[in-house]
C-alpha cells in the first residue's frame, strides 16, 4: 500500500525517503507493545454486560460505563478463584492487564482480580450515612412517635402498579376495616426515585388529614432498594409531621428509611396489618370499657339493693316504709333510663352489623367462583357471630340488670308479702297506727290486687 | 361534659376510661352512678362513631410533571379511585 505525497521520515523502513508501509502484523505488534507495556497493571471499574461463560471455563464480558466499553476476559484459572459469580449489570472493580488479540485486532482487559464494587461501595455508603444520621440522633428512640391511636386515613408512597399497593389494599379489604387510603404514586427504584419519594412525603404532609404514612417497596437487590438508603429520603422521613411506617423489601432487608421511620414493618402487608390491628384493638378496648361500665352499674345496684333490703327487714314497714317506697320508685326510674341508654347502644350494634353485611356484599368480588364465595360466607358468618356474640352478651347484661332492678321495685317488695296501706278517703299512705282512727276506710295494696277494709282497732307503739 | 362540646377521639376514650373507673369504685350515690353510666354510654357511642368515621375510600393522587398534586376547578387535589384488589389468595 502506497500513499503519494507523504513523507515518512524517521521511519524504520529500509527505503528512506519513500514511505514504507507496515504490515498489519507489524502495526498490531507495535500497538501491542505500547498498550501492553503502558497498561501492564491497571485497575478499572465499570458495569458488566454481555457476559458469557465459555465451555472452556473462560469468562468473557464487556466492562462499560456511560460512554465507553472495553472487552474483558477472565481466564479459567483466574475465574475459578473468583469469590462471587459475576453477572450482567454488576458494578465491578477489575485488576489486570491490557492484552491485544492480533487475529481480531482487538484489545481487552485480561482480568486477574475481580470484585463486586457495586455492592462494596454501596454498602460502604450505607454504613457511612447510617453512622452520620445516627450521630445526628435521627434514629433515636425518643424521636419515634407512636402510631396514631385512631388511624382513619392512611397515606401510601409507593408504585401504583406493583404488587406492593395490591398487598396493602388486600389486607385492608380482607379485614373489612373502614379506612381511607390515599396513594402518592412514586417510582421506588432507579434514577429519580428518591426525588419522587421525597416529593410524595412532602405532598402528603402538605395535604394533611392523614393519620399515618406508609413508605413501601417490594423486595429487590441492594441497588433496587437504594433510593430508601439515600440521605434526602431519610431527611424527608425525619421531617414528616405524620407518623411514618417504613416497609421496604423483605424481612431481612434493612434500609436507612427503616431506621428513621417511626415504625419499621418487615413487609408492606405487615405495615397494613399494623394499622388495621391498631383499629381492631381500639374497637375491642371500647367494647371492654362498655362491658365494665355495665358491670360497674350492676355492682352499684347490687349494693343499693342490699341496703334497701336490710332497711326493709329491720324496720318492717314502719318509719322507713315511705322512704323505701320513694327510693324504690327512683330505682325504677333509673332502671328505665339505663334501659333506654343500653337499648340505644344495642340499636347501634344492629346498625353496625347491617353496615358490615353491606360491606361484605360490596366486597364480593370473587362472585364467580363458588369456593371463594363459600369462604366469604364463612368469614362474614363468623363476623356476624362475633357481632352477635357481643350483642348477646350485652342483652344478657341487660336482662341481669333488669332482674336486679326488679328486685328493688316496690312491687317486688310486695311480692315478698309486704303490703301498702292507704287511708281511702285522704289517699295518705299510713306509716303509724296513729295515722288513722277506728272506723276509717282503708285501701290495702298487695302484690296482686287491692283489699278494701275498715279500721277495727289500733295498737300504737 | 356538654353534648355540644367537640372532643377528639382520644379525649373521649380517656374520659370513658375515667368514667368506668369511677363507676367501678362504687362510692357514689345511685343517682350519680346512673348519671355516670349514661355519660359512659354516650362516650362509648361517640368513640364508636369516630371509629367508623372513615369512608373506606381508596384513591390515588394525580400529579403534574413536578410531582405536585393536580388540582380540580375548586382547587382540590384530583384523585382517581383505585379498585380493591382481586382476591388472589390461593386455595
Amino acid at each position: 500500500m502506497q500513499q503519494k505525497g507523504l513523507d515518512f521520515e524517521g521511519s524504520a523502513g529500509p527505503r528512506p525517503g519513500r514511505r514504507r508501509a507496515l504490515t498489519v502484523s507489524e502495526l498490531t505488534d507495535r500497538i501491542r507493545g505500547v498498550l501492553e507495556t503502558e497498561f501492564f497493571d491497571v485497575w478499572v471499574e465499570g458495569e458488566i454486560s454481555n457476559l458469557k461463560r465459555a465451555a472452556s471455563g473462560h469468562v468473557y464480558f464487556s466492562l462499560k460505563d456511560a460512554d465507553a466499553q472495553i472487552a474483558a476476559t477472565v481466564w479459567k484459572s483466574d475465574a475459578r478463584r473468583l469469590r462471587f459469580r459475576p453477572e450482567d449489570g454488576m458494578h465491578v472493580l477489575a485488576r489486570g492487564s491490557i492484552r491485544v488479540y492480533p487475529p481480531r485486532g482487538s484489545y481487552q482487559v485480561s482480568v486477574q482480580l475481580l470484585e463486586p464494587l457495586g455492592k462494596g461501595s454501596l454498602a460502604q455508603a450505607f454504613e457511612e450515612l447510617k453512622k452520620k444520621l445516627e450521630e445526628e440522633g435521627l434514629f433515636a428512640a425518643e424521636r419515634k412517635r407512636p402510631l396514631p391511636v385512631l388511624p382513619r386515613r392512611i397515606g401510601v408512597v409507593t408504585s401504583p402498579t406493583g404488587a406492593v399497593i395490591r398487598d396493602i389494599l388486600r389486607v385492608l379489604s380482607r379485614r373489612y376495616v373502614n379506612l381511607d387510603v390515599l396513594l402518592y404514586p412514586a417510582r421506588v427504584q432507579g434514577e429519580g426515585a428518591a426525588v419522587e419519594i421525597v416529593k410524595g412525603l412532602e405532598v402528603l404532609n402538605r395535604l394533611g388529614g392523614l393519620d399515618v404514612v406508609i413508605l413501601a417497596r417490594g423486595g429487590g437487590s441492594l441497588e433496587d432498594l437504594w433510593p430508601f438508603n439515600e440521605e434526602r429520603v431519610a431527611r424527608a422521613i425525619a421531617a414528616s409531621r405524620i407518623p411514618t411506617i417504613s416497609a421496604v423489601g423483605h424481612e431481612t432487608d434493612f434500609t436507612i428509611a427503616d431506621f428513621v421511620a417511626d415504625v419499621r414493618a418487615p413487609t408492606p402487608s405487615a405495615a397494613a396489618e399494623r394499622v388495621v390491628q391498631a383499629k381492631e384493638e381500639l374497637a375491642a378496648r371500647i367494647g371492654a370499657l362498655q362491658d365494665r361500665l355495665g358491670a360497674g352499674l350492676r355492682l352499684k345496684l347490687t349494693r343499693t339493693r342490699a341496703r334497701v333490703e336490710a332497711a326493709a327487714a329491720h324496720r318492717v314497714f314502719a318509719a322507713e316504709r315511705g322512704r323505701l317506697h320513694v327510693k324504690a320508685q327512683r330505682v325504677d326510674e333509673m332502671m328505665r333510663r339505663a334501659e333506654r341508654a343500653l337499648l340505644g347502644l344495642l340499636n347501634r350494634g344492629r346498625e353496625g352489623q347491617r353496615r358490615l353485611r353491606e360491606r361484605a356484599e360490596a366486597f364480593r368480588w370473587d362472585r364467580q367462583i363458588a369456593a371463594r364465595r363459600e369462604r366469604l360466607a364463612y368469614r362474614s358468618g363468623r363476623l356476624q357471630d362475633l357481632v352477635q356474640g357481643g350483642m348477646d352478651r350485652r342483652r344478657a347484661g341487660l336482662a341481669r340488670l333488669a332482674s336486679q332492678m326488679e328486685a328493688l321495685s316496690p312491687l317486688a317488695v310486695l311480692g315478698r308479702g309486704y303490703a301498702l296501706v292507704w287511708d281511702e278517703a285522704e289517699g295518705a299512705l299510713l306509716r303509724n297506727a296513729t295515722d288513722t282512727e277506728e272506723g276509717r276506710p282503708l285501701r290495702i295494696q298487695l302484690h296482686r290486687g287491692v283489699i278494701r277494709a275498715t279500721v277495727e282497732s289500733r295498737e300504737p307503739e | 361534659m356538654k353534648k355540644t362540646e367537640v372532643i377528639t377521639f382520644e379525649q373521649a376514650l380517656v374520659a370513658l376510661e375515667k368514667v368506668v373507673e369511677r363507676l367501678e369504685k362504687g362510692e357514689l350515690p345511685l343517682e350519680e352512678s346512673l348519671q355516670l353510666y349514661e355519660e359512659g354510654i354516650r362516650l362509648s357511642r361517640l368513640c364508636h362513631g369516630k371509629l367508623e368515621e372513615a369512608e373506606g375510600k381508596i384513591e390515588m393522587l394525580l400529579k403534574d410533571a413536578r410531582g405536585e398534586p393536580a388540582l380540580d376547578a375548586k382547587g382540590r387535589p384530583e384523585t382517581k379511585a383505585l379498585s380493591p384488589p382481586e382476591n388472589e389468595e390461593a386455595g
